[in-house]
């Protein structure tokens, strides 16, 4: 149940980043630039597996309004009519959508009055959070605008950012394209460039399954009571089968039978239930969330067959193990004593 | 006279509790034999040890000092396994309380050590069904044990002991938790299924009257097992003629 909606989320989480970020993102090694020359673009497009590539143009630029400006990471990218930036530089600058921003690049051009620094002013278009928190403020523009304000010529491009058709398996796609571009070329996948995120959802899982052990551990603890109080209670049950001519292993079997029965029951009642309530609750979009604070308006739940698996197996183990203790006890009791104190 | 190989046979035994300042002997140099076809009832003032002494016979205690034997073979050295499969092969038990099993039906109770031994469940049941028939409990064979009178439980309990045909039916006050009436009924269901099913029969009892119906009448002492001062007049209703006890 928990690992249903903790797969949820976290299903909910990587697929916005699969949606939002480069699958993959080719750059050269060093500081340089791909130029159409090469034939990089087409090479890669034409590998399978991929579905589109598009180039983009980073740089730093100063973002500056009115008397106030800030540094921040530019971006240009195709398919874009004016500036988007992050609510923190937009905040910084007390800037609000529709205005005329002022970009100063940190290239220079050389004018007849010494080299100067090329500016550009544009429409702030939007102003939009990131999918993914980044360390350092980051604007978006059109690519042609980004090459002037770097000074690369036409179809110049610091890299490329590839679409796959399924992002799922990303580092085997990354090594295709390493060996078709040859040397001087890095390349690096979205779980790469979102590493922190991608690291704290696997913690996240490890974190839960431990918790979830625990329980099952602490459950398994009270089965064994339940076996243990079973045994005291019908060890009269048990003389008498010894006299009947059980041997104590047939005897030592029957209790552990007991036991392990208690604890698949149990197991089987909550796998039920906890997967029923998942499908439920993730069918019906039963439990709400405010859309202001989270990118969903529902809470997901997921069932990997995998987690399930491993919570049902963990807890069939353990109940085998903690009934043995009773059982063999049972095993071991003294006949006569227990026919004497039960009459 | 030709020698019968003895079903049973205690020689010496000695049984204490505890140790040190707690110690409690319970008898000593107690000699018991069995034949085939005996019916020997053990009397005794409560507290003398006649329980101890059924459940040494039938190998779940350990005497102190002496051999206990069933059929030539000691219960000594043999591991508990062994212990189990030997039992159940050759004695019935009868304890003063029925204890049936609650969860299974009478039927299933009764099949219970067939089912133990191995047999089918089919067989077991008719074999079962057949006991039952024998102690009159045929109509509430699918009855469970909590629905059942004490008389009723207790002839349960009979049929219980004898369906494997043990050589060798122990019965420790088998009538001590009933009325008169119904003690006379199982009692009497004692004497004829026991001959028709059992090798032989040890019964522990208070009662004096039925005591003295049985072939073999001893009183057990903390000085050994006698034969009883009113013992079984000659040619007594069951089992073998004269005494086959302490000699
Ligand atoms: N485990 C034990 N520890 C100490 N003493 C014991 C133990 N088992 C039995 N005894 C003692 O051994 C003696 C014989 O007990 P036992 O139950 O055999 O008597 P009994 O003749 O069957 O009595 P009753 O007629 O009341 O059933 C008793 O004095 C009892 O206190
Ligand atoms: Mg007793």
């Amino acid at each position: 149940m928990a690992l249903a909606l903790l797969a949820g989320f976290q299903g909910h989480i990587r697929e916005r980043l699969i949606a939002e970020t480069p699958h993959l993102t080719v750059r050269p090694e060093g500081r340089g630039e791909f130029l159409p020359a090469d034939g990089l673009e087409e090479k890669i497009s034409q590998l399978p597996g991929v579905l589109r590539v598009t180039p983009f143009v980073r740089g730093r630029v100063w973002v500056t309004q009115s008397s106030r400006s800030t540094p921040a990471d530019a971006i240009g990218r195709e398919g874009l009519s004016g500036i988007v930036m992050d609510p923190p530089l937009a905040g910084a600058l007390a800037l609000l959508p529709g205005v005329e921003v002022t970009l100063v690049s940190s290239r220079t051009r050389l004018s007849p009055l010494g080299p100067v620094p090329i500016v550009l002013s544009l429409p702030l278009s939007g102003i939009v959070p990131p999918v993914t928190s980044r360390r350092k403020p980051e604007l978006e523009l059109p690519i042609a605008e980004a090459r002037r304000l770097m000074a690369l010529p036409l179809d110049a491009a610091s890299g490329y950012e590839i679409r796959m058709k399924d992002p799922r398996d990303p580092s085997r796609m990354a090594e295709e394209i390493r060996l078709c571009a040859g040397r001087g070329v890095s390349v690096s996948t979205w779980e790469d460039s979102n590493r922190p995120l991608v690291a704290a959802l696997k913690l996240e899982k490890i974190v839960l399954f431990t918790t979830i052990s625990l329980i099952v551990i602490v459950a398994g603890l009270n089965l064994a009571a339940i076996t243990a109080v079973l045994a005291a209670t019908r060890a009269g049950d048990a003389a008498v089968l010894a006299v009947l001519g059980a041997p104590p292993s047939t005897v030592g079997r029957v209790f552990l039978a007991a036991g392990v029965l208690l604890g698949l029951a149990g197991t089987a009642g909550g796998a039920v239930f906890g997967t029923t309530l998942a499908h439920v609750l993730d069918r019906f979009r039963l439990i709400p969330l405010p859309t202001r604070l989270y990118s969903i308006d529902h809470v997901p739940f997921r069932l990997e067959p995998a987690d399930l698996a491993a919570v049902v197996v963990l807890s069939c183990v353990w109940s085998v193990l903690v009934a043995l203790g009773p059982s063999r006890a049972v095993a071991r009791m003294n006949t006569v004593e227990v026919l004497r104190a039960n009459g | 006279m030709p020698t019968v190989d003895p079903l049973l046979k205690a020689e010496a035994i000695s049984k204490s509790f505890g140790s040190g300042d707690s110690l409690v002997k319970v008898f000593e140099s107690v000699d018991l034999t069995v034949l085939p076809g005996d019916f020997v009832a053990i009397m005794g003032p409560s507290g003398c040890g006649k329980s101890t002494l059924l459940h040494l016979l039938a190998g779940l205690d350990d005497p102190d000092s002496g051999v206990v034997a069933v059929e030539g073979r000691s219960w000594q050295g043999r591991s508990l396994e062994e212990r189990a499969r030997m039992r159940g092969e050759t004695i019935g038990f009868v304890f003063q309380f029925h204890h049936l099993l609650p969860e299974l039906s009478v039927e299933e109770n009764v099949a219970l050590p067939l089912l133990l031994a191995g047999w089918k469940e089919e067989r077991a049941l008719g074999e079962a069904r057949e006991c039952l028939d024998r102690v009159g409990m045929m109509p509430r064979h699918s009855a469970f044990p909590r629905t059942l009178s004490g008389g009723e439980r207790q002839r349960t309990a009979l049929a219980r002991a004898v369906v494997r045909k043990p050589r060798l039916l122990l019965c420790d006050e088998p009538t001590g938790s009933l009325d008169a009436a119904h003690a006379a009924e199982v009692f009497e269901l004692l004497t004829v299924v026991a001959r028709e099913r059992a090798g032989a029969v040890v019964v522990v009892t208070h009662d004096r009257a039925w005591a003295r119906r049985c072939a073999t009448m001893l009183h057990l002492a903390a000085g050994g097992l006698n034969p009883s001062v009113e013992d079984g007049p000659p040619g007594a209703p069951y089992g073998n003629p004269g005494p086959s006890g302490s000699r």
